[in-house]
């Protein structure tokens, strides 16, 4: 399925969950925060969290910042 | 030095790191343990998949001595501010965080209706608040009734090593203020550092002066020593001025018969 991953265009081919989309994405999922069209996801509602065709999913993390 | 407290927490240092800016991240780690600093600022951002080594929460992990203070840097305005803070807590799982909401590019000056809007509501939904802010005494007062754990006016523009500024209004800010103030953005100098101390600052944000400096280690043992003196003057008290006027440290009488 087609989701939007930080702006881009993503072609999903896991079963859905967000560890799956993290998986493929390269991403840490303990230093990955998610938000799922707009909704931040907490870590601990990852697992009954199911990503949808269309969706438009963020993953974020930390950089150098002041 | 007496410790500082945010919030409920207590820290030995005085000095607040920033994470940005730095050549590398081994450099920056090297800083930070240089500088002694127990709490350090960190920026949300989208994950690169073409630059996954920028991610710093493996690497500061490392530091158990350090808590982090996610920062809202690229908020626009109190909501995305708010949301920026929601997502940093349940990256970090830290209560701090660095409120910060500077719409214009050209200056990065922050935004003190949205700062404002975003630090109340934040203080309320139990984070560790410390907005940066124009070196404004309203707004720190209104600041501080809004729960804020501290705050952070500018001595200058980010990034600019201008110095403090601000002194005049800083002052004015430390006088009417119960929780800790904390000078954040514009010093270049360790001996700024010392001078805000000196003044009654609690601590000072450091990031720029160290990061960009041509030895970033050793710039932060630098400012943790500037920090450590000007904290050690304010405490011992400092003489009065007596402008425009010449008191002798000597006798003036008696010379030579």
């Amino acid at each position: 399925m087609f989701i939007t991953v930080n702006g881009e265009s993503h072609e999903h081919s896991g079963n859905g969950s967000i560890t799956a989309l993290l998986g493929e994405l390269g991403a840490t999922p303990e230093h990955s925060a998610v938000t799922v069209n707009g909704e931040l996801i907490y870590s601990k509602n990852w697992p009954a969290c199911r990503l949808s065709t269309g969706d438009k999913i963020e993953v974020l993390t930390f950089v150098g910042g002041g | 030095m007496k410790n500082l407290k945010l919030g409920n927490v207590e820290f030995k240092s005085r000095l607040i790191l920033g994470t940005g800016k730095f050549s590398d991240t081994e450099t920056m780690l090297r800083a930070i343990e240089a500088s002694g600093t127990e709490l350090v600022t960190v920026a949300l951002r989208r994950f690169n998949r073409e630059k996954p080594a920028d991610d710093l929460c493996a690497p500061l992990a490392k530091l158990t001595n350090v808590k982090l203070m996610p920062n809202t840097s690229g908020a626009m305005n109190a909501k995305e501010a708010i949301r920026a803070a929601q997502i940093g807590r349940e990256l970090s799982g830290s209560p701090f965080v660095k409120v910060e909401i500077h719409p214009n590019p050209h200056h990065l000056l922050p935004d003190p209706v949205e700062t404002y809007f975003a630090a109340k509501e934040l203080a309320a939904d139990g984070f560790i608040v410390l907005p940066y802010i124009p070196a404004d005494p309203v707004l720190a007062k209104k600041l501080e009734d809004a729960g804020c754990a501290a705050v952070m006016p500018l001595g200058a523009t980010i990034g600019s090593g201008d110095g403090i500024s601000t002194a005049a209004m800083i002052k004015l800010i430390i006088r009417d203020s119960t929780i800790p103030v904390i000078v954040d953005a514009g010093l270049r100098a360790p001996s700024e550092a010392a001078c805000a101390m000196e003044m009654g600052c609690a601590a000072v944000l450091v990031n720029s002066a160290i990061a960009a400096a041509a030895n970033p280690v050793e710039m932060a043992k630098a400012f943790a020593l500037g920090v450590e003196t000007g904290f050690a003057a304010r405490a011992a008290g400092l003489m009065p001025k007596n402008t425009g006027a010449a008191i002798a440290t000597s006798p003036l009488t008696s010379f030579l018969g």
